[in-house]
């Protein structure tokens, strides 16, 4: 079943799952099995933001006087934060994209990575205005191994995934012989690699990313680098709405009514996605040891950011039904949550530049004198 | 049509396009100069987080409470053991944050699933339709008022 950019066959959009069914064919939002992907696409489309609203002139200055070990802390956590926007940005439209069998779902698919073009685009925007030689930074990205290290684990699944799907949509389910490497593909095996693939991407947004958050935003409790606290605090928000949506992609195959087979790989990889979690908040230990390897911060230091870590991650077992694996129960990092709200990030240059715009902009104190001169 | 033709004509030429010289730049290359006292306009300082104690409104010089009586409805923590209620505020979660219960929370409009909590008895209304995912007896404290008394358990 090769690609078909615009499906022919007539087929009842409603008896289609979400993934592995009809290729989708007229993208239309009229009708919808799961309407939670269309309020996903207006939520995000709602949210959009341009980096180039936040000033950053006050980092620079800011940046120059950072101690070295505060340096490394910072430029580290942004080149971690460049390389998981860098694999979100493309990863879901290639894997999920030439699989996907609803249009509501496969829109919200390229909502989602376009919104992580963005955050892209910001880090470019941060590096650019805080230091005199971006390409230094961008270079170390593909270059230092920790990095590296990190980047095998979060793309591994996707990789593999989009390998299969290309044998499977060239040659079909079978034995194959490839370049003389006998390659089997089935489509229950297919279905697991990308179970497989949303839980690691679920825990991407779940952990990683807020584990990196909260270093940048430990710059800003102690009013340093503001200006990109204040767009971490916009991507915050896009990745809270991408988790959900990863959530309930595993939540409703979970359920099994989507893809009775999807359900029961679900509780097939039960250990595999705990294992994925595990993996992720060891791998977030070893790089809070890399950044603070030269010192720590006034707030922040390995200790604390390992029980955020573990924090976290019992969280995030806890939304998709699983249980915790470590002990530590509260946040060691109360004030992030302040950092996180973003029901009130303003977003419009006149509203974002100058804090205190709104402030005093309604004058409510009324008295009988201020009617004095009204006649009816 | 002829007419309306050499119209149009007459007032194009009467555009001088290329004899407007630009003698201004109304845009400047270089970003204003920032405040320098960073203490002033900290960005915490933007937060809107509720003013005042939501569940204390008379505190509140601005609102006029007389007359109007609202149901009060108890409110049971697992683990928690002085009593609680919910009365006045916008949302269980700001109730409960005002009674100095702490609960995780990132969007405080239901889409995030942060403040999941089990409901473990009474009934709750959503005020608005809730985007998070949220598993049988779970609420989402940001977005809901209670119906009834209710007894809850925290996660972690």
């Amino acid at each position: 079943m090769a690609y078909q950019t615009f499906n022919r066959n007539t087929f009842d959009t409603f008896s289609q799952p979400m993934f592995f069914g009809e290729h989708v064919n007229v993208s239309r939002y009229d009708t919808q099995k799961y309407k939670i992907f269309e309020q996903l696409i207006e939520k995000q489309l709602s949210f959009f933001w341009r980096p180039e609203e936040v000033d950053l002139s006050t980092d620079r200055k800011d940046f120059a006087n950072l101690p070295e070990h505060e340096k490394h802390i910072f430029l580290s956590n942004l080149k971690y934060q460049t390389l998981l926007d860098s694999i979100q940005g493309r990863s879901p439209n290639v894997a999920l994209l030439p699989i996907v069998s609803l249009p509501e779902l496969e829109t919200w698919i390229e909502t989602w990575s376009f919104s992580e073009t963005i955050h892209s685009r910001s880090y470019t925007h941060i590096i650019r205005n805080v230091i005199s030689d971006p390409a230094a930074v961008f270079d170390d990205i593909v270059s230092n191994e920790y990095i590296t290290k990190r980047a095998e684990s979060v793309t591994k699944y996707y990789d593999d995934l989009i390998e299969s799907v290309t044998y499977y949509q060239n040659l079909g389910e079978g034995k194959h012989e490839i370049n003389g490497k006998i390659v089997e593909i089935s489509l229950r095996d297919l279905k697991r690699k990308l179970y497989l693939t949303v839980a690691s991407v679920n825990v991407l947004e779940a952990i990683r990313f807020y584990v990196s958050f909260a270093c940048s935003f430990a710059f800003a409790e102690r009013a340093k680098m503001e200006g990109n606290a204040k767009i971490i605090k916009l991507i915050a928000r896009d990745e809270a709405l991408h988790l959900t949506g990863t959530q309930h992609m595993l939540q409703i195959w979970a359920m099994g009514k989507d893809d009775p087979e999807m359900g029961e790989i679900t509780k097939e990889c039960r250990d595999d996605v705990i294992e994925i979690f595990r993996e992720a908040a060891e791998q977030e230990k070893e790089w809070a040891e890399y950044l603070f390897k030269d010192g720590s911060m006034i707030g922040l230091n390995k200790d604390i950011l390992c029980q955020y870590v573990e924090y976290i991650t019992n969280q995030r077992l806890a939304a998709v039904g699983l249980d915790s694996i470590f002990t530590t129960k509260q946040n060691p990092l109360p004030w992030i949550n302040a950092w996180l709200v973003s029901d009130n990030v303003q977003v419009a240059p006149q509203e974002a530049e100058i804090s205190s715009y709104l402030v005093g902009a309604i004058d409510s104190a009324l008295s009988l004198e201020d009617f004095s001169d009204i006649e009816l | 049509m002829l007419a309306m033709r050499d119209k149009s004509k007459e007032s194009n030429s009467e555009f001088h396009l290329e004899d407007d010289a630009i003698d201004h730049q109304d845009f400047q290359l270089e970003s204003p100069e920032a405040p320098s006292s960073s203490d002033e306009a900290r960005p915490q300082s933007e937060l809107y987080l509720p003013v005042g104690n939501p569940e204390a409104p008379q505190d509140d010089q601005q609102l006029e409470i007389q007359g109007f009586e609202k149901p009060v409805y108890n409110l049971q923590i697992d683990g928690i053991a002085e009593p609680l209620a919910f009365h006045y505020a916008n949302n269980l979660l700001e109730s409960l944050e005002a009674q100095g219960v702490q609960l995780p929370y990132q969007c405080r409009e239901g889409y995030c699933g942060g403040c999941r909590t089990d409901l473990v008895e009474g009934k709750v209304a959503y005020l608005q339709e809730p985007m998070a995912w949220i598993n049988e007896g779970e609420i989402l404290p940001c977005c809901c008022v209670p119906k009834t008394a209710l007894k809850l358990k925290l996660k972690g």
